[in-house]
């Protein structure tokens, strides 16, 4: 599945991975391909994206997920790389 | 004929002028490349709101956000944001933004609307400043880099205006920035919200997939549409910047050509002046001497 996290000054990043963990507004959501549409608003913490053995971690404050057709967008104002 | 020595000074102080439009504009030309970067890399955040926006979007929901409220009959309040840049040197650039924000105002007034002006950058304010025009804010120190914290304090304050029903509407007048050459002056409704439909009409869209959505649709769309409303200032601040750059460097580039064209012209009268100059002298010499044989 494709996945971007987008955030106002540009794309975070934008590519494939197998799953993607979120800090939903109520506990963290994962995300695995072919999953329903699906549209969340998102709390403060950490976003994992994995593909492979390889992982991105970002922190995010609010904003919102929403998967579609194997899409999955996190659009959130504040979106910092983490080691 | 102008003395060949006043010609050379002006060459001089003509070729210096040359010499720092040329550099303006090069300076222009590499902060326009980055400032356009900026506005395509903030293109997909602000497409991913709106389309969220419309696929979430039912006409039920103009009565519960007012966000979206639009007052019927007439406005009784309105502000007009107006961006200008903070400085000159780039042609009409300014001059443009300027008389749109008062078109806007006017336009406003006309309605009977009580309207409140807002400038963005020296520009703007100094020009409104000597009119003796009110501002209700002005800013100034906003650069030409600007980021979603300038959007956010410029627009925040508004918006919660807005939802207390204080003001009707709210434009911002921006430069948008179709190219590098062309940067025309514009004006865009930010508050109320305009959702664009996928059809083009104000009701639903019809072709939003079937959203599984936590915790509702109707908190999700309370949260993305001040996003939006911030994000559209963010997008008009960029914008605005980059035709800054654009306009400067069309502009330096044009004075640049025209001082190569000037000195083009004095070249030519003073090589001229000079040659008479030596041709005088030499028939002087001629004469004098004949006059001794």
């Amino acid at each position: 599945m494709h996945v971007t996290v987008i955030a106002p000054e540009g794309a975070v990043f934008e590519g494939d991975a197998d799953s993607v963990v979120a800090p939903a507004f109520d506990g963290e959501v994962g995300i695995l391909p072919r999953h329903a549409p699906f549209m969340t608003l998102l709390g403060e913490g950490r976003l994992t994206v994995r593909q492979g053995q390889t992982g991105h971690a970002y922190r995010v404050k609010g904003g919102l997920l929403q998967v579609v057709r194997d899409n999955v967008r996190i659009v959130t104002e504040h979106a910092e790389a983490e080691e | 004929m102008a003395q060949p020595r006043e010609l050379r000074r002006r060459i001089k102080s003509v070729d210096n002028t040359r010499q720092i439009t040329k550099t303006m504009e090069m300076v222009a030309t590499s902060k326009l490349k980055r400032a356009r970067d900026r506005v395509v890399a903030a293109r997909p955040y602000a497409a991913a709101l709106a389309e969220i926006i419309r696929d979430l979007h039912d006409p039920t929901l103009v009565e519960r956000f007012p966000l979206l409220r639009r007052v019927d009959g007439n406005i009784r309040r309105a502000a007009v944001v107006g961006i200008t840049s903070n400085r000159g040197l780039a042609g009409a650039f300014n001059a443009n933004l300027i008389k749109e924000t008062s078109a806007r105002v006017r336009a406003f007034e006309r309605e009977g609307a009580e309207v409140e002006l807002h400038m963005i950058g020296k520009k703007g304010v100094g020009y409104f400043k000597y009119l003796g025009r009110t501002m209700a804010t002005a800013h100034q120190d906003i650069s030409d880099r600007p980021s979603m914290d300038d959007a956010i304090r410029v627009i925040d304050p508004l918006v919660r205006r807005f939802e207390a029903a204080e003001l009707d509407a709210v434009d911002i007048v921006f430069a948008k920035f179709v190219s590098a050459l062309s940067t025309p002056a514009t004006s865009l409704r930010v508050l109320p919200v305009q959702v664009e439909t996928a059809d083009g009409t104000d009701g639903g869209g019809g072709t939003a997939p079937n959203y599984i959505l936590r915790p509702s649709a109707e908190e999700i769309v309370g949260v993305v549409l001040p996003l939006y409303v911030r994000n559209t200032m963010y997008r008009c601040l960029v914008e605005t910047a980059a035709s800054e750059q654009g306009a400067r460097r069309t502009a330096m580039k044009n004075a640049t050509d025209n001082a190569g064209d000037m000195l083009d012209t004095l070249r030519r009268t003073y090589n001229r002046a000079r040659q008479a100059q030596i041709t005088q002298e030499i028939s002087e010499i001629v004469g004098g001497a004949a006059a001794l044989e």
